[in-house]
């Protein structure tokens, strides 16, 4: 047999295997640290800061829980949120990433660490991105062998796309789900594959440490039934299939159930009612089978699969029924969005306000994920090609999370994993077909078959090891047996190939392509992380002129303004993306805040915001509002200010009172969304348009004044304001503050009484007409 | 030393009989127009003084004492006798009284026929006054005097004392608005109405007036000429139609029926009012706690039964000091979140002087509830109390531990349970005598 490079001949298996070994945990130690330090970019780069907005409660909530112990934390009912409504955040969170954050700082504390809450809350994620990487690692080496679980690991552990949501400091749900999502696939498979109850239920374990972490584990209530489904109907049904799924449902099912937002909805919602539905269809098909083994009379199977086949059309019905009884939530309006992308702008506009629930563009899978989104349909085809009942497993998932990723830019943090898994698996059947030292036999082109990747090497990314396990896999085929095979092609087709790569060429051509790929692939991973996803969005940052770094405070400035010289239960109002920041950095009540349960209150905040002074006074008055709080770009630019948010405000106000707030009315005639002089008449007497325009052409001494964000001419002559007065501006005019006045002492309405104020003579009235003149 | 014994005699005589002073300071500044010398209203600024306070005197157009200086006031009330002044020193102006009205002090306002600055203050406070020089005149009861001076009967009013015989008044009257923190106080008799006294050229505007069914037509009794106003702060301020109303020769006058006045009574009832002796309520101290506990807690659970109790004090002008008030019965509280979801009216405790009790259930509904109290009276100062407290859902354990109506479930889960053990124990069981007996079969 020609080899195409000398491969060294004086090694036992023993040797190579152990060194295969010990590589394999040198690399996947690498791969952790790497994961944990590109993630520190925003540590470096700012400091060890909470990043964003949903991070600030987790942290606050983690707080309560390491101070308070876990029942006061159950049981914590927050009257500053969602002021006067208050929140029972105890029942309306995901616990699970407070918990790990509680159990970690329990068990440092235990061990005299003394470790601060929110350095553990900034560095979770990065902790968990390494857990990620090594699930992932498990996960990959059921499909095809360790090298492309190597490789998959450091995908996963440098890709942008899931970089985007575990830098250090972004402390959100999915800096852990992702982990769990990972080892519960494994776990899966693996119950799958071995027909055992124990990995069943250690994925069921995990899944219910998903549930309690992330409102995304419905995408695992779906993915393992429809797995499920898609076997049974490919006519792959077995016992293993059986055990594996039970253990599965059963023990997930009930642990699932415990968790307090969770509750009932396993078993009362349509999201959940295929894993039901499958759960009976296994159970059937089992008994079905039984009765089968021990009957093998063809009637008697006929009028078993009839009555298998009834039972499961009476169950869909009965669910069926049910949902239209009512019995069963129906489908909710998030589920719907995820079909029909126009669906929540038309109906629930709370949602389609957020931008990371808008369709995905094109640049950003190549921005999260460069050259891997190239390989994974080369990957996908791979899995055709085995069709193992963990290969059908990939391409559901990879056909299912491409279509979500599509429709929400969010979810292509689950697109992400398998992305890489089927990458991976791709790039190292390559490798594995251009590093193979064999040479195929010009002359034995008798061979049918490819052979399968059965000795596959157990190459790793760097050169040594690769070279070292290709030597593993061609050392136990020494040259005599070789030769031995050579002659009797027929008989081993094993051993030689037909098909391979002949020459040195070639393989160092593709090879160094290869390499240079994934070099590129580092480069532009660091580039995106250190550039775009580390930006902790509390904290901005420019560019001086002279290439230093200029940094803009302004949220923490005018967030601590509040916290020291505002009354202590100073009700502030703003729109909902701040209310987390502020009840995390201002510790002042708010009223709407990023937990957006109460869509008449957000409706609320939104018709104050956009009715003219007289109008929302009242309405401040009534929620006890003592300051507003608003964020405007306009003076250094800042694109993602109130005034842009503007529309959503009023489309969501206009949700709940079309008689008060039409979105056309906020429009220019000519249909343009302006804030200059054509600015219609409804827009300039808005709050929102007020509070933002106040004073600010006095900035320009005389000069036209301009509005940075919207390249528009600011008018002249500013708003001026009656009901409520400024607070404070911070220094950049991103975050400007209202108080709202008292009622004026005389009981006249503010305007007047400013007026009043200001010199100006009241028009004479006359004594009101109390009886009618007799003609 | 002989002026301060002839004025510290009387004092000391009178301490135990008449001596009163105001809740809210004794330092009274009055702006007395250089027209007017205060000779001319002596027994009222006497009566003043008897009962304890610190008269201090300036023309309108002096710079000092200023009323306000750095934004704080310098005295506690303020009598502003000048009707006719067209200028003032810097620091009277229609803005800077109503500072002072926001800084809880007390002001006595006297206007006059004439267009001055306080008249365009007056349309502030919703009184709608006349076009200028149209005083009030009247031709009933038949007497001896001009029509412009015209002896109003007094009507019974809370803030008065009962009894008091008609008062002469000679000034404009004025239509009230409809701001609810008027307190009317006197009304301008039936007969009477606004015009120009000394020439007839104003009787076809009020004839065009009247057949216009009465709009812009100042008369009869719906028009006012002593009224009080109680801002929102809790300062009061009394604006007269007259500033002969105080004076020493209508308190003096005798009725047409022969009869003494009211005016020395009855201005000593509008001071009395305007600055804080009577009719003055605060709230000393509120409290809540469980049915059957005592401790205020730091939050309630929905469904609790609430004790909810407030202290009422009246200021009593006779001993200068805040008595327990009993003299309430329709105080209401609200809890309130967002809307009232309880209302309910406090009942005076027997037990405890001056204290005010409610019972309620806590509404089904957790939130940031309010305990509120607020009391409007006409002529009583308002009672403002609002306190926050957060209603929780009960706790994990606090819900009931067994349901009669949950027994199918606990008996599916018992059934199961003792269904496992008994067909593990069963499997178990049947499994060793199968291996046994095949390995006997073995044997054999």
């Amino acid at each position: 047999m020609p080899v195409a490079y000398p491969l060294p001949k004086d090694l036992s298996p023993a040797t190579v295997a152990n060194t295969a070994s010990l590589l394999r945990i040198v690399a996947l130690a690498l791969i952790s640290g790497a994961a944990i330090a590109s993630r520190l970019f925003a540590v470096v780069n700012f400091e060890s800061i909470i990043h964003e907005f949903d991070p600030w409660f987790n942290y606050r909530a983690t707080k309560v829980l390491a101070e308070k112990g876990f029942y006061e934390f159950w049981n914590w009912f927050d009257p500053t949120a969602w002021y006067p409504l208050g929140r029972v955040v105890g029942g309306t969170i995901y616990p699970g990433l407070m918990a790990t954050s509680g159990v970690i700082y329990s068990f440092l504390h235990a061990i005299n660490l003394p470790v601060d809450i929110r350095n553990i809350c900034v560095m979770l994620a990065p902790g968990f991105s390494a857990l990620t990487a090594w699930a992932t690692y498990m996960f990959t080496k059921e499909l095809k062998d360790e090298s492309a679980g190597l490789l998959a690991a450091a995908f996963m552990g440098i890709v942008p796309g899931y970089i985007s949501r575990s830098v250090a400091g972004s402390y959100d749900n999915e800096a852990i789900a992702i982990f769990l999502l990972m080892f519960t696939f494994y776990a899966w498979i693996k119950a799958l594959k071995q027909g055992s109850a124990f990995f069943g239920t250690v994925a069921a374990v995990f899944y219910f440490y998903m549930v309690a972490a992330w409102g995304g584990y419905a995408f695992i209530t779906n993915m393992i039934p429809l797995h499920s489904l898609v076997l049974i109907l490919m006519g792959r049904y077995t016992n293993r299939l059986y055990v594996a799924y039970s253990s599965w449902y059963a023990i997930g099912t009930l642990s699932s159930m415990q968790v307090p937002f969770v509750g009932f909805q396993p078993v009362s919602t349509s999201e959940h009612m295929g894993a039901l539905g499958v759960f009976g269809l296994l159970q059937i098909i089992a008994f079905s089978q039984l009765i089968h083994s021990h009957l093998p009379s063809k009637q008697f199977k006929t009028v078993v699969l009839g009555s298998v086949i009834s039972i499961g059309l009476l169950g869909t019905a009965a669910i069926v029924t049910l949902t239209v009884r009512g019995s069963i939530a129906p489908w909710t309006g998030r589920f719907y969005s995820m079909w029909d992308t126009g669906y929540a702008k038309k109906y629930i506009p709370i949602i389609a306000s957020v931008s990371e629930h808008q369709p995905t563009a094109w640049p950003s899978f190549f921005m999260d994920l460069q050259f891997l989104i190239f390989l994974f349909p080369a990957g996908v085809v791979y899995c055709f090609k085995q069709l193992r009942d963990e290969h059908l497993f990939v391409i559901i998932y990879a056909v299912v999370a491409s279509y979500f990723a599509g429709v929400m830019v969010r979810l292509m943090l689950t697109l992400t994993p398998i992305v890489c898994v089927t990458a991976a698996v791709a790039l190292s059947e390559l490798l594995d077909t251009y590093i193979d030292p064999q040479e195929p036999d010009a002359s034995a082109e008798v061979a049918d078959v490819a052979a399968p990747s059965d000795n596959a090497s157990a190459a790793t990314p760097s050169k040594k090891v690769k070279k070292a396990a290709a030597a593993a896999s061609a050392a136990p085929s020494n040259p005599i047996s070789d030769l031995v095979n050579a002659n009797a092609p027929a008989k081993t087709k094993k051993a030689s190939k037909s098909r391979g790569i002949f020459g040195l060429d070639t393989r160092i051509a593709v090879i160094f392509n290869t390499t240079m790929m994934l070099l590129f692939f580092v480069a532009h991973c660091t580039w995106v992380t250190s550039s775009a996803y580390s930006s902790p969005s509390v904290v901005l940052a420019s560019t001086n002129p002279d290439g230093s770094q200029h940094i803009i405070d302004d949220f923490r400035e005018a967030y601590y303004w509040l916290r020291q010289n505002t009354a202590e239960d100073a009700v502030v109002m703003s729109w909902w993306d701040y209310g987390y920041q502020i009840a995390g950095m201002a510790d002042r009540p708010t009223l709407v805040d990023n937990n957006t349960w109460n869509n008449t209150h957000i409706a609320t905040v939104g018709k104050a915001m956009s009715s003219s002074e007289e109008v929302a006074y009242p309405i401040l008055r009534k929620h006890d509002v003592d300051y507003i709080l608003i964020i405007f770009g306009g003076l250094i630019g800042y694109s993602g200010d109130d005034i842009n948010k503007f529309l959503w405000m009023v489309r969501i106000a206009q949700g709940v009172w079309p008689d008060e707030i039409q979105e056309p009315n906020y429009f220019t005639p000519q249909g343009d969304y302006r804030i200059d002089d054509q600015a219609s008449q409804a827009m300039k007497d808005s709050l929102m348009y007020k509070m933002s325009y106040y004073r600010f052409s006095d900035l320009f001494g005389g000069q036209q004044a301009t509005d940075r964000v919207r390249n528009q001419a600011v008018p002249k002559v500013g708003p001026t304001l009656d009901y409520i007065e400024e607070a404070y501006t911070s220094e950049n005019w991103i975050v400007r503050i209202y108080a709202v006045k008292k009622e004026d002492p005389l009981g006249r309405d503010l305007k007047s009484a400013n007026a009043f104020a200001e010199g100006k003579k009241r028009k004479r009235t006359k004594p009101m007409t109390r009886r009618r003149a007799i003609i | 030393m002989l002026a301060l014994w002839s004025l510290l005699l009387p004092l000391a005589g009178l301490a135990g009989l008449v001596h009163a002073k105001s809740s809210s300071g004794d330092s009274v500044l009055v702006v007395l127009e250089p027209g007017l010398p205060k000779e001319d209203f002596s027994v009222f600024f006497s009566n003043l003084k008897e009962q304890g306070y610190d008269l201090t005197f300036r023309a309108p157009k002096e710079v000092t004492p200023k009323v306000i200086e750095d934004d704080i006031p310098a005295f506690a009330h303020v009598i502003l006798f000048a009707p006719e002044s067209k200028a003032y020193a810097a620091d009277i102006t229609p803005q800077s009284l109503v500072t002072l009205l926001s800084e809880k002090t007390n002001l006595l306002v006297a206007v006059g026929p004439k267009t001055t600055p306080l008249t365009s203050l007056a349309s502030e406070f919703s009184l709608i006054l006349p076009t200028p020089n149209t005083p009030l005149i009247s031709h009933f009861p038949k007497r001896d005097t001009p029509a412009t001076v015209i002896p109003i009967e007094v009507a019974s009013n809370s803030l008065l004392t009962a009894g008091t015989p008609p008062v002469w008044f000679s000034g404009v009257s004025y239509a009230l608005g409809n701001n609810p923190l008027l307190v009317p106080i006197l009304a301008a008799p039936a007969e009477s109405f606004a015009s120009d006294s000394t020439e007839d050229s104003g009787a076809d505007a009020l004839v065009d007036a009247s057949e216009k069914g009465g709009e812009g037509l100042w008369a009869g009794s719906a028009t006012s000429v002593v009224t009080g106003f109680q801002t929102k702060d809790g300062s009061r301020v009394t604006w007269v139609g007259s500033v002969t109303l105080f004076s020493d020769e209508f308190a003096h006058k005798a009725l047409p029926n022969g009869k003494a006045s009211g005016n020395e009574q009855f201005a000593k009832d509008v001071a009395a009012w305007t600055f804080q002796e009577k009719s003055v309520l605060r709230i000393e101290s509120v409290s809540h706690h469980h049915v059957n506990g005592t401790s205020t807690p730091d939050f309630y659970t929905t469904n609790d039964e609430i004790v909810y109790s407030v202290k009422v004090s009246k200021y009593d002008p006779k001993t200068s000091s805040w008595k327990p008030c009993t003299c309430r019965s329709d105080i209401q509280l609200e809890f309130t979140m967002l809307d009232p979801h309880v209302r309910t009216t406090l009942v005076a405790d027997p037990s405890d002087p001056g204290s005010y009790t409610a019972s309620f259930r806590a509404p089904d509904r957790h939130g940031v509830f309010k305990f509120v109290i607020d009391y409007k009276r006409k002529g009583w100062s308002s009672l403002q109390s609002s306190t926050t407290v957060p209603v929780v859902p009960p706790r994990h354990d606090g819900y009931p531990r067994f349901l009669s109506a949950a027994w199918p479930y606990y008996a599916g889960a018992i059934s199961t349970s003792v269904g496992f053990v008994v067909f593990s124990a069963l499997f178990l069981a049947g499994d060793v005598r199968d291996v046994k007996k095949g390995k006997g079969l073995k044997h054999e």
